[in-house]
């Protein structure tokens, strides 16, 4: 077995050699600060060769001429060589560059939504610094050219997490002790914020603006003076349901499924709060793994309807519709009614699970359903599809579709509120960002953000307080499902009236409690008929 | 001392204590760490399977089982574990107590299987470790445990820390080298070649086993305890089945059956995890960070095929290649000399295991 002629032996070494060199170039290369020009289009196009060059006119795969360029862009070689932290001018706008990182997610149970959290961010970076992407048919490229109270904004890196905060730890790593980034945009999941809320706590020299993320420890708990989080956690988004189904559609028992992580617990505990705080009474729990395909065992544990007034489901991911399923198997056919869940419960489930699901309320999410329009969302949305033709967003299921399907979605407009959050807070401040950044953050934690969903004000945590809804399933004219806005909820801070504090105990499996309590917003929804808030 | 093999061992000290003379402070902070902690694990994998012809899938589990035991032990404040709030060294050594008494009590459970039959063992002590750590929320859920700290010595001295898993790497070498030349490593490595044998003449093959399996997963502990550290947070899937994969690959790169070769093969790992991007031309072809697997299945099959020994392997054969016939000495020779390991492939083992 262990024969073998010489010259195959030669070889296998040579090749063995060769690229074992070829890392060690690529490694040594990285060391010095020029590298970071490189890695702005290579990490860039995390998932996409570089295509942005005229194809028409170059043969990108083999012609050297073609890379050529890429690598010594002045566009982007240009700021990585100033290097510079911007130093405070004394008053006018600062020059210089500031280096951004974006944690997005190209793999795991949301990595569908790559295309929409890296546009988010790059509009926000075209509508206030005059950017161009790179392509248009892709964020993924990254952009150029944009430059915000006199600092050049160079994307550095687009991280690649999977969910989970061991991948999401090695990506801002890189982000950070790498490629220099100096403000972070991201991340997409509750685990990850936490890890990187930490992780941030060591960095008292880069900001971070999480993108989407929506486990509730991430501000109420870990509280990084550097990390801000512009949007509600996934409690919040679910104020004002309980109220809803409690007193609006009767219901006095709930059975509860949730993912077993971080936000399951969160986005759980929000609707157990609210549901509980007006006499509603949550007879079980129950917490399937994240990532579970055979629900059976875990819908087996459920009351029968006829035990229980209604369902609440916080099942994401591919397991929303598995988890259904595994109901209707179980239990019988889903009656909408008897139905609730968060963000993950959408239209899309009766493409799977047919019109009866029509009639279920749910929570809300970053943006509003399309049923609301206003002049500022129409602009926002224009402003997508101006920056790009099209892109392949998660929000349409990956399908290559308008830009503002991505942007009119929670993930894609979570990031495009962190790249607008720090762009007025660079504004407000001219580009100082002397002194670990402290005047950017005393900015970003007094604003008031103007976006096109509503305002958003941070709390002492710098966590969002924010303008929720509580949507529900309905049959429009086709007899198709949609979403229709029926409440909004505003003032939604993340304490729920004191029900969450630091020191109480973290959303968990038991956590909260369901008690009876007064909750700043119960009774004071204000009813959307139509999509018009009935103020 | 003057083998050969220490002369190369020397050589590759030198480079790691002088690398951050040329290195970034991020190449040392985070790439060499990386690679000198995950070499240190990967070199369990190598002392079970080259001495005792095991190959363990178990390693990263004992390396997970130490940082959850230092999250829970040490974490204060944070989010989920036990919080219990404890003096960092104090936390250590709880950590490294209870990843040795866990090795110890797997061990002797595996210790009367062998070749397929023990894979298929330690695979499923590392995927229970994965679900147990992720179900019970008590000691961890699938969140992980967050905001772990290194003791004041380590913390924010990211130099310090190499050198002290430089430091440690060397230790565990050496230990790992002169257990293999004494009464215990000639037992076990008698019961690698012949199980029966060894019986017969009076030696007890399961508690050798146990024994070997639990000073690796002592020692994979340590890298545990390192690991959690540098990383700051541990979850379950941390020790999920990729990472678990991960590590024997990381063996099987360096090459199996040569201690140096698990941090050898960690070093090619992680600067490829971490440099593939930077390529030239890798973007053009496709070569993008989310294609790692691919590329490392690639490297693992171009080293199955080519140097199933590994680039350790490899340089073995470009040295007897250099030194001409006269000059390169025998397997044989080089194992009765050094008291190092017969270098057996994963496949040959699979063969062995399967049909005794």
């Amino acid at each position: 077995m262990r024969v073998q002629t010489r010259g195959r032996r030669s070889h296998g070494s040579a090749v063995m050699i060769t690229a074992t060199l070829l890392l060690g170039v690529a490694a040594c290369g990285s060391d010095d600060d020029s590298k970071a020009a490189e890695t702005t289009a290579a990490q860039a196009a995390t998932t996409q060769p570089a295509t942005t060059q005229p194809a028409t006119t170059q043969p990108a795969a083999t012609d050297p001429a073609t890379t050529e360029p890429e690598a010594t862009d002045p566009a982007t070689t240009e700021p990585a060589a100033t290097d510079s932290t911007s130093e405070d001018t004394g008053g006018g706008e600062a020059s210089g560059t500031l280096k951004l990182g974006i944690l997005a997610e190209c793999e795991g149970a949301f990595g569908g939504f790559n295309e929409d959290v890296v546009a988010g961010a790059t509009l926000a970076m075209v509508e206030d610094g005059g950017a161009t992407p790179k392509s248009k048919d892709t964020a993924l490229d990254g952009f150029t050219g944009a430059n915000v109270a006199g600092l050049d904004i160079e994307l550095v890196g687009v991280g690649c997490g999977d969910d989970t905060p061991d991948r999401i730890i090695q990506e801002v790593r890189t982000l950070v002790e790498q490629d220099g980034a100096q403000v972070v945009l991201g991340p997409l999941s509750g685990d990850e914020s936490i890890a990187v809320a930490n992780y941030a706590k060591d960095h008292p020299e880069v900001t971070f603006i999480d993108g989407i993320a929506g486990a509730q420890d991430t501000t109420l708990k870990v509280q990084a003076p550097n990390y801000f989080r512009f949007h509600g956690d996934g409690a919040q988004w679910n104020a004002g349901l309980g109220d809803r189904l409690h007193n609006e559609a009767g219901w006095d028992t709930v059975a509860v499924i949730a993912d077993d992580y971080s936000f399951g617990w969160t986005s759980a505990a929000g609707f157990i709060a609210d549901f509980c705080a007006v006499g509603g009474t949550v007879v079980k729990r129950v917490f399937p793994p994240l990532g579970t395909t055979d629900y059976s065992s875990f819908v087996q544990q459920l009351p029968d309807p006829d035990e229980v007034d209604g369902y609440f489901w916080v099942v994401g991911g591919t397991g929303t519709n598995a988890a259904l399923e595994a109901f209707v198997n179980a239990k019988g056919d889903l009656v909408g009614s008897q139905h609730a869940g968060n963000l993950f419960f959408s239209p899309a489930l009766a493409s799977a699970l047919g019109p009866n699901i029509a009639g279920a309320y749910v929570g809300g999410f970053a943006s509003l359903p399309g049923d609301v329009k206003t002049p500022e969302i129409e602009a926002y949305l224009a402003s997508a599809d101006a920056t790009w033709d099209s892109l392949a967003a998660g929000a349409a299921g990956g399908e290559v579709g308008p830009p503002s399907v991505a942007m009119g979605f929670g993930f894609g407009y979570g990031y495009y509120v962190a790249g607008k959050a720090l762009n007025q807070a660079l504004a407000a401040v001219d580009g100082d960002l002397s002194d670990n950044q402290a005047a950017l953050r005393e900015a970003l934690s007094s604003m008031t953000l103007e976006v096109p969903y509503g305002k958003v004000t941070l709390d002492e945590n710098r966590q969002g307080i924010i303008t929720t809804y509580v949507q529900q399933l309905v049959l429009d004219d086709n007899d198709e499902v949609v979403s229709k806005t029926v409440a909004l909820i505003p003032d939604v801070d993340q304490t729920f009236g004191g029900t969450f504090t630091a020191d109480t105990p973290s959303p968990d499996r038991d956590n909260p409690p369901c008690e009876k309590r007064d909750l700043p917003w119960t009774g004071k929804a204000i009813p959307v008929v139509d999509g018009v808030p009935q103020e | 001392m003057r083998s050969p093999r220490n002369a190369v061992a020397a050589a590759a000290l030198a480079v790691f204590v002088l690398m951050p003379i040329v290195g970034s402070d991020f190449f040392i902070a985070f790439v060499m760490t990386r690679a000198v902690m995950l070499g240190l694990a990967a070199s369990t994998i190598v002392f079970l399977s080259s001495y005792g012809g095991m190959a363990s899938l178990a390693q990263f589990l004992f390396v997970g089982v130490a940082g959850f035991m230092i999250g829970n032990a040490v974490g204060e404040g944070g989010t989920k574990g036990l919080k219990l709030g404890w003096n960092p060294w104090v936390g250590v050594l709880f950590a490294l107590a209870v990843t040795a008494v866990l090795a110890l009590g797997l061990g002797a459970l595996a210790s009367r299987t062998s070749g397929i039959y023990f894979l298929m063992l330690t695979l499923t002590y590392a995927v229970i470790g994965y679900y147990f750590f992720g179900q019970v929320t008590t000691f961890s859920g699938f969140g992980g445990i967050t905001g772990i700290e290194p003791p004041a010595l380590f913390h924010g001295h990211p130099l310090r820390f190499y050198y002290l898993c430089v430091t440690l790497s060397l230790v565990v070498y050496a230990v790992f080298r002169s257990l293999a030349r004494s009464p215990f490593g000639l037992a076990l490595q008698g019961v690698r070649d012949d199980p029966v044998r060894m019986a017969s003449l009076g030696f007890n093959v399961a508690l050798q086993r146990t024994i070997a399996f639990t000073i690796a997963g002592f020692v994979a502990g340590i890298a545990g305890v390192l690991n959690i550290w540098w990383n700051g947070q541990i979850d379950p899937t941390s020790i999920s089945i990729g990472p678990t994969i991960d590590l024997l690959i990381v063996a099987v790169i360096g090459g199996i059956a040569h201690l140096e070769g698990a941090w050898l093969g960690a070093i090619v790992f992680v600067v490829a995890n971490n440099y593939m991007r930077d390529l030239p031309l890798a973007s053009t072809i496709g070569l993008t960070e989310a294609r790692f697997n691919t590329v490392v299945g690639l490297i693992v099959l171009l080293i199955m095929v080519l140097s199933p020994d590994g680039l350790v392997g490899v340089i073995l054969r470009i040295r007897s290649g250099v030194s001409g016939p006269a000059g390169g000495r025998s397997r044989t020779r080089a194992h009765v000399d050094s008291g190092g390991p017969t270098p057996i492939t994963v496949s040959t083992q699979l063969t062995e295991g399967s049909t005794k």
